[in-house]
């Protein structure tokens, strides 16, 4: 435990150092402030005005920037250690493996999600200094959706980071996998459906396990409870899990595919040659 | 403390460790020689557990990839090149610290201090800002503080400058009696006063193994002659600081060595080996 406190610790004094993580910060923390600035909360889009039209917005943003942020930052974090002779150096203690991989993740964890909470903590003391009504059950269920999201990418990037051999690399396969993701959003599975050259169940199927689309989905959800606007894959998917069963599945989903990752990921740390 | 039978590390299908044994007994101090790419580096790896190797590798009795903590508390390393940190001087003294039961602020500062850096002056500094003398001693005082039993060196001298160099090996000299040391040097002469046998690597196996103690006797005189191509000014000079004369004309010179240093002798000779005709120990 004290090894695994020790990197946990240590990896938050490098991460608080790095410049990616001022930038992410001024982006999260300040896409809020934008938007209150902005005047966002007085507006109104589909009936939603106030805090509710704000963190509708901001969830849209979340969705595209968080998961490739993530990435760029996690995937250097074993291959970067490896290059840099970092990995060799502190493998040489008595730190055991676990106390490593897991210690980066957690930290990268904290380091990721921290920031988007505080903002949220941030909207949240504004709107009600404002006099705005709180939409207490979005801003939880948001929080956790983009907690679950987080370790999703990050379990993704620590997995991409123990398997190759090469930080250039790394970064490669962390941009193709991201637009990978996006490819099969529901615009182009609408497309493929459109020509149907695929039978829907694979396009549902496709929907349903990548957790950019989970997530996009959940977020329309609480808004768009017909979930009109991604077009006609909400019957099938409002069908069979029913407007909370995909709530809740939007949450659990990209939580599981990240420990799996990540778990993949340290079983490929731990088998392999260290450095 | 270390036993290796038949090793075995390729990469790419090409073979760097070669079926080698090595045994280490407690107390041993060797030098690990030998050229570039002749496996040094990735048998200290192998010991430190980093590599996955075939054959059977056992330090302190324990497999180093299974039980690597058990085995890595009683082990100090300092590589061959600074790891780059962001992380400041305090920040690595007390994560080494943390991590260390034997370790002390107290001796870190010390070692340092022996070997000419103010480590207190630059805690607030980023590690990767120090320069790479500094940040050397920084590694070393924190290899020597944890009072490992077993100590490996890959290369550690590389950045020191000679006064570094000179303290850091004083500092080497004080370890207790029992610290097992191995120590990847390219500079066999100036480590021979703290090693007592000298294991030289090429292509992945073992080509020399000797313990100097054994070799020659400490009050044991060794008369030598050696036979110039021509006068190379620097040679002769070496030479006449061995106190050799010259004997039937300017190119053959004769003088006596101690035993132990033998090796130091032929070493500093070694410069100058396209100017030696002859050279005859007994």
């Amino acid at each position: 435990m004290k090894a695994l406190s020790s990197m946990i610790m240590t990896d938050i004094r490098e991460t608080m150092r790095a410049k990616w993580f001022l930038l992410y910060c001024i982006m999260f923390g300040g896409a809020i402030i934008l938007l209150f600035a902005f005047g966002i909360t007085e507006s109104q889009v589909l009936g939603f005005t106030g805090l509710t039209r704000l963190l509708i917005t901001y969830i849209q943003l979340c969705i595209a920037v968080l998961p490739i942020f993530i990435l760029i930052s996690t995937v250097r974090s074993v291959v970067g250690d490896r290059e840099s002779n970092i990995l060799e150096y502190f493998l040489s203690m008595p730190i055991s493996l676990g106390a490593y991989f897991w210690g980066k993740l957690l930290s990268k964890f904290v380091m990721v999600f921290l920031p988007i909470l505080l903002a949220l903590t941030g909207a949240v003391i504004w709107g009600t200094i404002q006099g705005l009504s709180i939409p207490w059950g979005l801003v939880s269920y948001y929080s956790m959706m983009l907690a679950s999201v987080s370790w999703c990418f990050l379990g993704i990037g620590m997995l991409i980071s123990s398997s190759v051999r090469q930080q250039e690399f790394a970064l490669g396969l962390s941009f193709f996998i991201w637009l990978l993701l996006l490819l099969f959003i529901d615009i182009i599975m609408i497309g493929i459906l459109m020509q149907r050259q695929f039978p829907e169940s694979l396009v549902i199927g496709l929907a349903l396990v990548n957790p950019v689309q989970v997530f996009r989905t959940g977020a329309i959800l609480l808004f768009d409870p017909e979930l009109s606007a991604i077009g006609p894959a909400s019957y099938v998917i409002l069908d069979f899990f029913g407007k909370t069963g995909y709530l809740i599945f939007a949450v659990v989903y990209p939580m599981v595919l990240g420990w799996f990752c990540s778990w993949v990921g340290f079983q490929v740390f731990k088998r392999g040659d260290l450095i | 403390m270390i036993i290796a039978k038949q090793l075995v590390k390729k990469f790419n299908g090409q073979t760097v460790l070669d079926q080698l044994d090595l045994k280490v007994a407690q107390g041993d101090r060797i030098a690990l020689i030998g050229a570039n790419g002749a496996g040094k580096t990735t048998l200290i790896r192998s010991i430190l557990g980093q590599y996955q190797i075939q054959g059977e590798l056992k330090i302190f009795g324990k497999d180093p990839r299974k039980e690597r903590v058990k085995v890595l508390e009683q082990l100090a390393f300092v590589p061959q090149h600074s790891p780059p940190f962001q992380m400041t001087v305090s920040e690595l003294v007390n994560f080494s610290n943390g991590l260390s039961a034997q370790s002390s602020l107290r001796a870190i500062i010390e070692i340092c201090s022996a070997m000419g850096l103010d480590i207190e002056a630059h805690f607030k500094k980023p590690f990767v800002k120090l320069s790479g003398g500094m940040q050397q001693k920084v590694l070393l005082s924190l290899a020597l503080s944890k009072k490992p039993a077993l100590l490996i060196m890959d290369e550690p001298a590389a950045n020191l400058d000679p006064a570094g160099r000179k303290a850091f090996f004083h500092e080497l000299s004080k370890l207790d009696e029992k610290t097992t040391i191995i120590l990847s040097s390219h500079r066999v002469d100036e480590v021979l006063s703290l090693i007592n046998r000298i294991v030289e690597m090429d292509c992945g196996k073992i080509v020399v193994d000797e313990r100097i103690g054994r070799l020659s006797a400490a009050n044991e005189q060794l008369s030598c002659h050696v036979e110039l191509l021509e006068e190379h000014p620097s040679a002769l000079k070496k030479l006449k600081e061995w106190d050799f004369k010259a004997i039937d004309g300017p190119l053959i010179y004769q003088g006596s060595i101690a035993g132990e240093d033998r090796l130091r002798f032929i070493n500093s000779l070694s410069h100058y080996a396209n100017y030696i005709k002859k050279l005859h120990i007994n």
